[in-house]
């Protein structure tokens, strides 16, 4: 890869440590995937929660903090493992906590926005069409590449703090328009879609497009961007899909043809028998849960506000937990807003600035799972100590509420 | 044995010797293998309760989470890392959590990518293998 001069300086240690560490990472990163050249991004997002970074993790983040490493670009940040405000009342262990405290204080140091969410498009950063940008947070990915027409590759833990404190990311991948065309085609002939068959046809597509970049054709005028915020979370939970074409939606894609560039591609028929498959794989017991949790990707303000009137006049039934994960701004407004209130009457509660699938839930004591999110389903039924169960939204409040 | 030899490209270069642990479906780090053991936990893993440890661990392609790249560096700090990674298309987790594990640990994990899914079949889970990256080739050893 070719480093202009400032970047070669940056290398050999002249722009200070934390920017050599950086280009040492970025550098090498770039030379493994061939790339030509490293180019500006507009902004950055990253991952500071202790659930995955893991000790090695701090290391890396107190590492660039320590050495004066400071975001060159505005950026934001994933979940935290913790509710940052009420941690202690959630009953997370405090030497977890500390952990998760140093992450939060090096990210602080660096001058990140504080902002604690995988949901940072609908919170706090905007990309625009055609800009690079250099994020983690698959599902974050695939909305930036697929409704906002932005361009990021799936920067890893690592590479994403890396690209941040430089202001630049490898050009390659899904930086590169040939690189973007869709070369598989999805169509969907069903009506009535409810929430979980957003999610579900996510994790069909994942699933089911490989490595190949898909187009889905067939969704309703209807949908909202909740919804294919969902739809993109569960994409990119079974598989690599960092981008899905949608007609009519995605900048530069009309039409199923404009998102192939005109090419043929295998074409794969979207069935109701194509979602129970999915329900069946991620419903993996129904035995009543000790939690329920809505939310992965966090829900906006519309969802919570949405979930507060499926749950109006009800009252949570004994030995169950429910969760509601959302960012800190839209745990602002349902406070503002009265929202909140009638979601915990009910027994149930908001947690802002972590998220379910990131926190940790066997610690918490917690056996079996229920939730409408499929990548919820997906990991915590992958790291095999909780039982997972996968129904609609009402469908669970029927079942956990009277 | 018949011989197995596949051609690939180097990502990350060095060589490394091992047992082949081979998986036909979309694999990650990331909530899918415990780093304090290197064992696989995922359900959906065809390869689930086998160790990544001084593997050979082949897969076609990466899935899920963007922190698949620090659950590797985890298993690098333990010493439970594969030995080296070998994919169909290129898992950028993979090569972000060996250059991780080079600029943080100084710790060799090469990577290849481009052996097809197709060749897979010609290997199990077991087997020796001899994998030199700047070569961009593996083999089975005879």
């Amino acid at each position: 890869m070719h480093l202009d001069s400032a970047q070669e300086k940056a290398l050999r240690g002249g722009l200070g440590e934390a920017k050599q560490f950086a280009m040492e990472i970025v550098s090498k990163v770039g030379d493994a995937v061939g790339a030509d050249e490293l180019v500006p991004i507009k902004s950055a997002h990253v991952l500071a929660h202790y659930s995955s970074l893991h000790d090695a993790g701090v290391e890396v983040l107190e590492r660039f903090a320590d050495s004066g490493g400071r975001f060159a670009v505005p950026t934001s940040v994933d979940p935290a493992s913790i509710d940052l405000q009420n941690w202690e009342s959630f009953g997370i262990p405090e030497d977890y906590a500390r952990q998760q405290l140093r992450l939060c204080d090096a990210y602080t140091r660096m001058g990140g926005m504080r902002c604690w969410t995988c949901v940072q498009y609908q919170v706090c950063n905007f990309p625009k069409e055609g800009d690079v940008v250099a994020w983690a947070e698959s599902s974050a990915v695939v909305f930036a590449n697929s409704v906002l027409g932005s361009k990021s590759n799936k920067m890893t833990a690592g590479m994403d703090v890396a690209c941040a404190v430089l202001g630049l990311t490898p050009k390659f991948g899904m930086l590169l328009d040939e690189n973007r065309l869709a070369n598989v085609a999805f169509r969907l002939n069903l009506k009535g879609l409810t929430d979980l068959d957003y999610r579900s046809i996510g994790f069909f597509v994942g699933r089911n497009a490989g490595a190949r970049v898909p187009s889905l054709a067939g969704l309703p005028s209807s949908v909202t961007s909740d919804q294919i915020k969902h739809l993109g979370a569960g994409a990119a939970a079974a598989g690599p899909v960092t981008m899905i074409h949608f007609p009519g939606i995605t900048p530069g894609s009309k039409t199923t043809a404009e998102a192939s560039g005109g090419e043929r591609v295998e074409e794969i028929e979207i069935t109701r028998s194509s979602l129970s498959d999915i329900e069946s794989d991620l419903n993996q017991t129904s035995e009543f849960p000790d939690l329920v949790a809505f939310g992965v990707p966090h829900l906006s303000v519309n969802e919570l506000g949405e979930l507060a009137k499926q749950l109006d006049g009800r009252k949570l039934k004994k030995g169950v937990r429910m969760y509601a994960y959302t960012s800190s701004p839209a745990y602002d407004m349902a406070e503002r807003t009265g929202i909140s209130t009638i979601i915990e009457r009910t027994g149930a509660r908001i947690s802002h600035s972590t998220d379910a699938e990131i926190s940790p839930l066997k610690a918490l004591g917690f056996n079996t799972v229920l939730t409408n999110s499929a990548k919820l389903a997906e990991i915590v039924s992958s790291e095999g100590e909780i039982k997972v169960g996968y129904a609609q939204q009402k469908e669970i409040i029927e079942r956990v509420t009277s | 044995m018949k011989q197995w030899l596949e051609r690939g490209r180097g990502l990350i270069m060095g060589s490394a010797h091992g047992e082949a642990l081979v998986s036909l479906r979309a694999f990650t780090f990331a909530h899918g293998v415990d780093p304090s053991t290197g064992v696989v936990t995922d359900v959906r893993s065809d390869v689930k309760g086998m160790n990544v440890k001084g593997k050979i661990l082949f897969y076609p392609f990466g899935k899920g989470s963007t922190t698949a790249s620090s659950w590797f560096l985890e298993t690098v700090r333990l010493g439970n890392n594969p030995a080296a990674v070998v994919t169909e298309s290129v898992d950028l987790s993979a090569v972000i959590g060996s250059v991780m594990a080079r600029v943080v640990y100084g710790k060799e994990v090469p990577v290849m990518s481009g052996v097809p899914l197709t060749a897979y079949s010609g290997l199990k889970s077991g087997d020796e293998v001899f994998l030199d990256a700047a070569k961009g080739e593996v083999r089975r050893e005879e």
